[in-house]
């Protein structure tokens, strides 16, 4: 080709396993293993790079949820058990990531709820888990405790760490040998800055995963990408700190204006769309587990993923490990 | 009087004799770490008595394992003890503990032993505990007295009891090894990094009441090794042991150890947020005022020494805000004591500096200016709802704790009302302006090696450093030299870094080759040059938050300013908004800087152009604003006109206006060097 898809990186993006099968010590299907790039997002010319995963986003109590997610899945929306099946078997999501939406409720404090609530999930599905805590401070011990403590074992990816709040999360990590999430407000120095706290605590570099946050597409999207994309390069410079792999989830996109106020018969086509150029753009820029809510977005993502790996713009490596066009 | 020296002699040799006795099994059940001390510390799992044997002589006779083996052994042959106590403690709670240590529910672990004299002493001390969110471990008499004084026990109360007597105070160190084992990464038989984690890490102390036998003397003793305080009340001498008493134990230990408990809410009848920061309290709104003009009032902070510092005291002297006639001036004395271990004398105008940010949180209060041209407003709608001056206090004394953690471990404030207690405290109070003005003269740029830089804004201009230095504050005039220096001692992975100046490379322009080289790194290539006291040559990137714009007007051949509240045009043609959508993002313009308005009163402002002749321009509420101090600098200098000549908008609105007005007052700048 002639090109060197390296340009003179010599760092790796480090690797992070998310999920543990039965021969690991869980119950998962499958686990994955993300990092290990060496150069930009499908630019790899390892014939066992992989696509970046998609996972579908869920809740355990719907009121918190978008009006088109309820519309569209209709009852399935207040059974999460049910939801998170559906993911796995209907929809092809590769991940389930779960929002314990149901501690947003002013003064919840039914902790154990939150610990039924995972293990119904972790019975209806075999896939690997993202689980997102509390968003309030005062019951974040209990309530990432509970996550840590019932997943025990799963490897599961625990959200979300910001700079005044990942002590819980980051205990959790640590005492039940979970990985987290790392978010910064769209800064790659605050993004090093958090990854070292949290690493201070005594979280590994294996089990960070970086939420440099992501906002719609034409709705500061590029500030976004403009941090994975430094984030990325940071990383394969050699920046030990910033070398985690990336995770992005675009909630916005399904709030935004022209989804908003579309047409109602157009609406559910609106917001796939808008996942999905977002999803794809983050993953361009380096994300390597795609989040979204609506189930079409999955399939579209995935297909997407796919025929850039293996299309005929760039001389790739087709998955049968043959050489392509 | 109990002689520890000879006691951990005799205990020692007893323990020795003990563990050769040793026939039976020893093992704890519901736990992966087999005997935990012993197993952390060499990597052995103990059985029976021939490992618990090499163990004891593999770690040089340590008592902590003897004892370990001992009790291990008496527990496997008696079975778990009965309630209240707890005994050896399963993984499972272990984990929960550990998890709450890391994310600081419990802030550190005591472990209190021996017999207490009376009840109340346990109790008053085991409260203030509880208070400080450590969680305590109790081993002996001590379970008894507190049971007897009606204390609730339990993990629940954060009041374990491990045994009937001191010896089961071992479990508290089983504890700390398997804390350091799950949590730490300590692999067992990591001797080094055990005692590192238990000494750095592990925030623990002991507290030891009389009574202790020979062999848990020598226990006790032996966990000294871990970094552990042992602090006695009394009948123990000889010894490197802290002698305290109850009343002091608790806030020694914490001391000790670095633990500090961090305030989440300030208990006063209304809001405290940066929300408020920016309201005003006018006349017709204020139930009293201080200060101001009307009346004497000054603000003082000082460090003192950690034990005359008592955390949290508020102390009212004179009358109480209902004692007080609505809409009347009256005096006041802002005084706040500071201790901690890392606090410097350096550091009190700068925390001074934080009471004006801090009373304008509150809902109904309200600060300008500082020292003692103070003038503060409290305003009649918090005053209804029950504010006295005394929560002024409680709230200055909460926001200093939890906006500076690190740095201090106590504030009290003392609130003097009564005019003549604030006059004599005032003249006291300008003896250390006075000191400080002094030392603050001396701090030059020229006289420390370090500048700080900061990378905030690299967020949205993402090749922006500013560099600070003694005479030059950040662009935002938020953060000065200091408030660099003390935001990376606090936090030394943060935005602001020390920068060694290094080799001079143009002494009037402020360009330094140590300077250049950091600022190349942190902009990411994108700058090879930056002058610290130069508007012309290699300025200073600005991000967006520059409080003034300074910029070269060539006409006049000189440089106005203009500040961020001002909306009107200027005699550039321009607007500030303008102008800051031109030189902003990141960007280095030669000919415009961002500045904060205190850099107008630097030696350093201007140096590079010729100093503060130059300034022919700046709005009228900004020169209104530094009036005082720049007329008084101007003075100093031999140049008592020049403030009068510089312009404003009430005189030049153009550029043809300042070159008319220029003339007539006969400004420097038209007769000075070109600028172009």
């Amino acid at each position: 080709m002639g090109y060197d898809l390296h340009f003179g990186w010599t760092g790796t993006i480090g690797r992070v396993i998310l999920g543990a099968t039965r021969a690991e010590g869980g119950t998962r299907k499958t686990s994955y293993c993300i990092g290990g790039g060496t150069t930009l997002p499908f630019l790899e010319p390892d014939p066992l790079s992989k696509a970046p995963l998609v996972a579908l986003e869920i809740c355990d109590d719907s009121e918190f949820w978008s009006p088109i997610i309820r519309n569209y899945c209709g009852d399935l929306v207040n059974n999460v058990g049910a939801w998170a099946n559906t993911a796995e078997t209907v929809y092809g999501a590769d991940l389930v990531r779960l929002y314990l939406t149901s501690t947003r409720l002013r003064n919840f404090s039914d902790i154990a709820s939150i610990g039924k609530t995972i293990e119904s999930v972790l019975r209806s599905t075999a896939l690997p888990l993202i689980i997102e805590g509390s968003n309030e401070p005062r019951i974040d011990s209990e309530v990432f405790q509970m996550c840590g403590e019932t997943a025990q074992g799963e490897r599961i990816l625990l959200g979300t760490a910001e700079a005044d709040r990942y002590r819980s999360i980051a205990a959790a990590a640590l005492a039940y040998n979970h990985s987290l999430i790392a978010q910064s407000p769209i800064d790659v120095n605050l993004a090093k800055q958090l990854n070292i706290l949290v690493r201070e605590i005594g979280v590994q570099r294996d089990h960070i995963v970086i939420d440099p946050y992501t906002g719609a597409l034409g709705y500061g999207f590029e500030y976004s990408y403009s941090a994975m994309e430094r984030i990325r390069f940071s990383a394969l410079k050699g920046d030990a700190d910033l070398s985690m792999p990336m995770i992005s989830s675009a909630i916005d996109s399904l709030a935004i204006k022209e989804v908003r106020e579309a047409e109602p018969s157009l609406q559910d086509d609106m917001a796939v769309r808008w996942e999905f150029y977002t999803g794809l753009a983050a993953a361009v820029a380096g994300a390597e587990i795609i989040c979204v809510r609506h189930p079409k977005t999955v399939a579209m993502l995935k297909n997407a993923f796919d025929s850039m790996r293996n299309g005929a713009g760039f001389q790739g490596v087709k998955q049968d490990g043959t050489q392509g066009a | 009087m109990t002689d520890v020296e000879t006691a951990i002699k005799n205990g020692e040799a007893h323990l020795k004799t003990m563990i050769s006795t040793i026939k039976h099994s020893v093992s704890y059940d519901e736990t992966a770490y087999h005997l935990p001390i012993s197993f952390a510390l060499t990597g052995i799992a103990v059985h029976d008595q021939q490992t618990a044997r090499e163990v004891f002589e593999k770690t040089g006779s340590n008592t902590l394992v003897a004892l370990e083996c001992i009790l291990a052994e008496k527990t496997a042959a008696e079975g778990r003890l009965s309630s209240p106590f707890t005994g050896f403690i399963d993984d499972t709670v272990i984990r929960k503990l550990g998890y709450s240590l890391v994310d600081s529910s419990i802030l550190g672990l005591a472990l209190v032993l021996g017999k207490p004299p009376g009840p109340d002493s346990a109790s008053a001390i085991c409260r203030e505990l509880q208070e400080k969110y450590m969680l305590t471990f109790l081993a002996g008499d001590v379970v008894t007295s507190l049971s007897g004084a009606g204390v609730k026990l339990g993990l629940e109360y954060r009041l374990v009891p491990l045994g009937p007597t001191p010896s089961y105070g071992i479990h508290f160190v089983d504890i700390i090894a398997r804390v350091a084992m799950m949590f730490g990464g300590v692999t067992p038989g990591d001797i080094q990094r055990l005692l590192t984690y238990a000494k750095e890490r592990a925030k623990a102390i002991v507290i030891v009441y009389p009574g202790l036998t020979d062999e848990e003397i020598a226990f006790v003793d032996g966990m000294r090794v871990l970094g552990f305080p042992i602090l006695s009340l009394g009948d123990y001498q000889g010894s490197t042991w802290i002698s305290t008493t109850p009343d002091t134990v608790v806030r020694r230990g914490m001391d000790e150890k670095g633990i500090r408990v961090h305030v989440t809410a300030i208990p006063i009848p209304m809001g405290c947020s940066p929300a408020f920061e920016g309201k005003s309290i006018r006349k017709e709104e204020m139930y009293v005022e201080f200060g101001g003009g009307r009346s004497p009032a000054f603000e003082l902070l000082q460090m003192g020494p950690a034990d005359e510092v008592q955390d949290g005291q508020v102390t009212v002297i004179g009358p109480e805000i209902d004692a007080m006639e609505e809409g009347r001036a009256y005096p006041l004395a802002i005084m706040v004591k500071v201790a901690g271990k890392m606090m410097k004398k350096d550091y009190e105008p700068i925390l001074e500096r934080r009471i004006h940010n801090f009373v304008n949180y509150g809902e109904g209060s309200w600060h300008v200016a500082q020292r003692d041209i103070i003038w503060v407003r409290i305003s009649k709608e918090v005053v209804a709802k029950g504010v006295k001056i005394e929560h002024l206090g409680k709230l200055l004394a909460g926001k200093f704790r939890m906006d500076f953690p690190q740095l201090l471990d106590a504030v009290s404030v003392t609130l003097i009302t009564d005019e003549a207690q604030v006059l004599e405290a005032k003249k006291e109070a300008e003896h250390v302006y006075e000191e400080r003005d002094a030392r603050i003269k001396d701090m030059r740029d020229s006289e420390v090696s370090t500048y700080y830089s900061c990378t905030l804004c690299q967020t949205f201009a993402p090749n922006h450093v500013c560099i600070i230095t003694p005479e030059r504050p950040a662009l935002c005039g938020a953060i000065s030299w200091l408030d660099g220096k003390i935001a990376y001692e606090i936090s030394p992975s943060g935005a602001n870094q020390p920068v060694e100046k290094g080799r001079v490379i143009n002494a009037l322009n402020g360009e330094f080759e140590g300077v250049n080289k950091f600022v190349k790194k942190a902009s990411h290539g994108e700058i090879d040059r930056c002058s610290l006291y130069s508007v012309m040559e290699y300025p200073m990137t600005c991000c967006g938050c520059f409080e003034c714009i300074a910029l070269m007007l060539p006409e006049v051949n000189g440089i106005m300013i203009v500040h961020r509240e001002f909306k009107g045009i200027t005699p550039s043609g321009m607007t500030f908004s303008t102008l800051a959508g031109t030189i902003g993002g990141g960007a280095q313009t030669p000919g415009f800087a961002g500045i904060s308005k205190n850099y107008i009163l630097s030696d350093r402002f201007l140096q590079g152009e010729g100093g503060i002749e130059r300034l022919v321009w700046m709005p009228s509420a900004l020169k209104e604003e530094l009036r005082t101090r720049l007329s008084k600098k101007l003075t100093d200098q031999d140049k008592p006109d020049l403030f009068e000549k510089i312009a404003d908008e009430t005189v030049a609105t153009t550029i043809e206006d300042l070159i008319g007005y220029l003339d007539r007052v006969k400004h420097p700048a038209l007769a000075m060097k070109p600028l172009v």
